[in-house]
């Protein structure tokens, strides 16, 4: 092995380290939220207000 | 930015949340590396109900409570009698558009004195609560939580500002059953119950009895007493009745011998007010006076039949009742 290689090898090793470690240290040190940013669409469908003054079946 | 996974605080069970994914609760969401609530605004019921099925006893007796909720909840109580809703995904769901400043306008319409956050839990939708609890507050229309409690210190505080009373869930005295039964523990839920309290907000307990469970003298003495040393002898306490339901289809409705034995316990361990809920008594439901014993509420079920209580006072010896009557 040339010293140039073997340099190249060195850099791409020490390459991969510093990224592998870089994720490891994202997914260990996570953004911190108390609070939630209110989302305007709703991922269910939507219907229309009714029934409201009649009592609830649920419990509370 | 986008692969970073983001942790919820708001809650104990602190859910670290992958892109794309949800908390325990399933409404609160990982987007872009950024917390979102998908539920904001979107209750998945209204309705109108009489403020003793909340249950709350002590809190502007026989008047009308808009209630609402959203899906999802925080714990995964295996005795849900509300899990269509509770273990519910957003995504299956139906819901209303129904912002802050709508939910004013309807308990104006129903003329609603008081706003529940109830049904499910008033935790997971923690921005939603806190928003509609502030604009209420300047509406001068009074806010409930109807809750287990499951909630870290700091929002919790944060919420408890704009809160009038809440009835808070006491599942059990153990870790082990709320790790088993509920999927949560039980040093939060005390030192939420113990803030609440401290903050000067009307606070009724609740404990749902379930047979084989949490039903032995022992295990209630504990409970009431623990109410009694770090709540007050004046919080009202209810014991309700539990029905299979949800994964405990297996076990029997909690009966009445049981709910009349652990009335008499928490009476006996220094509580002035336990009544006992989702069954018929003939004085379980009633309020007495803790000096004189003078019947003050007369209740049954949710209907109030007699009142005598004065200026919050009992009309006979004059002792002032804990609660907000007016």
């Amino acid at each position: 092995m040339t010293r140039r290689k073997f340099i190249q090898k060195l850099i791409k090793a020490g390459s991969a380290v510093i990224v592998g470690t870089w994720c490891l240290v994202r997914k260990a040190t996570p953004r911190k939220f108390v609070r939630a940013i209110r989302l305007k669409k709703y991922p269910g469908s939507l219907r229309p207000l009714r029934d409201v003054r009649k009592q609830s079946k649920w419990s509370g | 930015m986008q692969e970073l996974t983001v942790q919820c605080e708001l809650c104990p069970k602190m859910c670290l949340i992958e892109p794309g994914q949800s908390g325990e609760c399933r409404v609160r969401i990982n987007i872009d590396g950024v917390l979102r609530t998908v539920v904001y605004g979107f209750p998945c019921s209204i309705h109108v109900d009489p403020i003793e099925k909340k249950p709350l006893f002590h809190f502007l007796p026989s008047t009308k409570i808009l209630s609402m909720a959203t899906v999802g909840c925080n714990l995964h109580c295996k005795n849900c009698q509300n899990w269509e809703i509770s273990q519910a995904n957003p995504e299956d769901s139906r819901a209303v558009f129904c912002p802050p400043e709508k939910l004013m306008e309807l308990t104006k319409q129903y003329q609603c004195p008081s706003l529940a956050y109830t049904y499910t839990d008033p935790i997971i939708f923690y921005e939603y609560t806190y928003d509609t609890a502030k604009l209420a507050r300047d509406k001068g229309i009074r806010s409930v939580l109807v809750t287990a409690g499951y909630i870290n210190a700091e929002p919790w505080k944060q919420l408890l500002k704009y809160v009038d009373a809440a009835n808070i869930d006491l599942k059990g005295m153990s870790d082990d059953f709320y790790i088993r039964v509920c999927s949560g523990t039980l040093k939060p839920v005390q030192e939420a119950l113990v803030l609440a309290k401290a903050s000067g907000i009307m606070v009724e307990v609740t404990n749902l009895i379930i047979p084989t469970l949490n039903d032995k003298p022992e295990q209630i003495r504990e409970l009431a007493r623990w109410v009694k040393v770090n709540l007050g002898g004046e919080t009202p306490l209810h014991f309700s009745r539990f029905f299979p339901r949800y994964k405990m289809r297996h076990l029997p409705p909690t009966s009445l011998k049981t709910l009349d034995m652990a009335r008499e316990i928490a009476i006996s361990e220094g509580l002035h007010f336990v009544y006992i809920g989702n069954i018929l008594s003939k004085t379980g439901q009633n309020t007495y006076c803790p000096v004189c014993s003078s019947l003050l509420i007369e209740r049954s079920g949710y209907t109030i039949l007699q009142n005598w209580l004065k200026e919050g006072c009992c009309p006979d010896c004059g002792k002032e009742i804990y609660g907000v009557w007016k």
